[in-house]
């Protein structure tokens, strides 16, 4: 008898999503008008987080993972981009959102966009997003999805990791998927 | 400030004191609750980091913390982000009990001091403040060192 599991690997951290569909559109514009579209990065692996800049504890610590599973990715890293997608137009212009993302890693990209790019974004990508606690000034803070969602080199949408997700068992996973 | 309070302020990074009447000598009450490991994530200006720490009580006795504050941030609040439905929230904690001879974990993805709107940048090797009071009168100074994990 032939041992079970003989020939599988480790398994993936993440959930995987059973039927996996094409990536819903993500086109943005840019801090420096440069147009970003999903669809542009078939080949690559794509990481997209759904967050905010004042997001204090979730958001910064979902992306030092980031950093450290694209460290642990080596020369394969640049075959992986790291998407961070602000969901708080009314504070996070598109430079904002850029330069938060580079505090964790010069290679991440950070976009925002219109109240109305943003909400048809959430709708293509069945996502929400809603500011919380007072609201009555600027210091709010927004609940917005918790899962990194990765897409795969063919473009659909694989699989969604928790927050908290040790960055060596995200980089072992990401290498698979190259 | 009196010659005893400068000793007493030197030697200890918390800080609780109860001083009685005038002519008499002052009440100093054990402390019983220190922090260690505290830390924060860098921050641009304006934006928000989160302290991280162990609060330990070696007293026989448990409290709850009431209140957190600091000068450096906008608002300083006690939060515990949670995940609920795929989604994740950050609520305001009004107090948090510390049990007797135990300690709490502050850190991320659960309970921590949000420092919205930071009032300077915070880059590695800075140190950011601030003060959790407690339900004992007692209070004591988080100084946490940013650095990026």
């Amino acid at each position: 008898m032939l041992p079970l599991f003989a020939s599988c690997g480790e398994p993936m951290r993440g959930i995987a999503i059973g039927d996996a569909e094409p990536a819903p559109p993500l086109q943005l514009t840019a801090f420096d008008g440069a147009r970003f579209d999903i669809a542009a990065h078939k080949g690559s692996v794509v990481l997209v987080y759904f967050g905010y800049t004042h997001c204090p504890d979730v958001c910064p610590t979902t992306l030092s993972d980031w950093a450290k599973a694209r460290r642990a990715l080596e020369d394969d890293s640049a075959k992986v981009k790291f998407v961070f997608v602000s969901v708080d137009p009314e504070r996070d212009t598109p430079e904002l959102a850029q330069v938060y993302a580079r505090q964790f890693d010069r290679a991440f990209i950070g976009l925002s966009g219109t109240v109305e790019e943003i909400e048809s974004l959430k709708t293509a990508w069945n996502i929400a997003a809603y500011p919380e606690g007072d609201t009555r000034g600027r210091a709010y803070s927004v609940a917005h999805p918790a899962y990194t969602f990765v897409v795969g080199r063919d473009g659909r949408l694989r699989y969604l990791y928790e927050p908290g997700v040790r960055s060596e068992d995200l980089a072992k996973d990401l290498r698979k998927l190259l | 400030m009196k010659t005893w309070q400068k000793i007493f302020a030197s030697c200890c990074s918390v800080l609780v004191l109860t001083v009685a009447a005038c002519d008499r000598a002052p009440v100093v009450t054990p402390v019983t609750l220190t922090v260690h490991n505290a830390w924060a994530r860098p921050a641009d200006s304006g934006s928000s980091t989160a302290l991280y720490f162990i609060l330990a009580n070696s007293g026989h006795g448990a409290d709850t913390l009431v209140g957190v504050a600091s000068t450096e941030a906008e608002v300083t609040e006690l939060h515990v982000s949670t995940q609920r439905g795929g989604m994740m929230h950050m609520s305001q904690v009004r107090t948090l009990p510390v049990p007797a001879e135990d300690s709490v974990t502050f850190r991320p993805l659960g309970a921590h001091v949000m420092m919205m709107r930071v009032l300077r940048r915070l880059t590695v090797a800075d140190t950011v403040a601030a003060t959790l009071t407690f339900s004992s009168g007692q209070q004591v100074v988080v100084r946490a060192g940013v650095r990026p994990n």
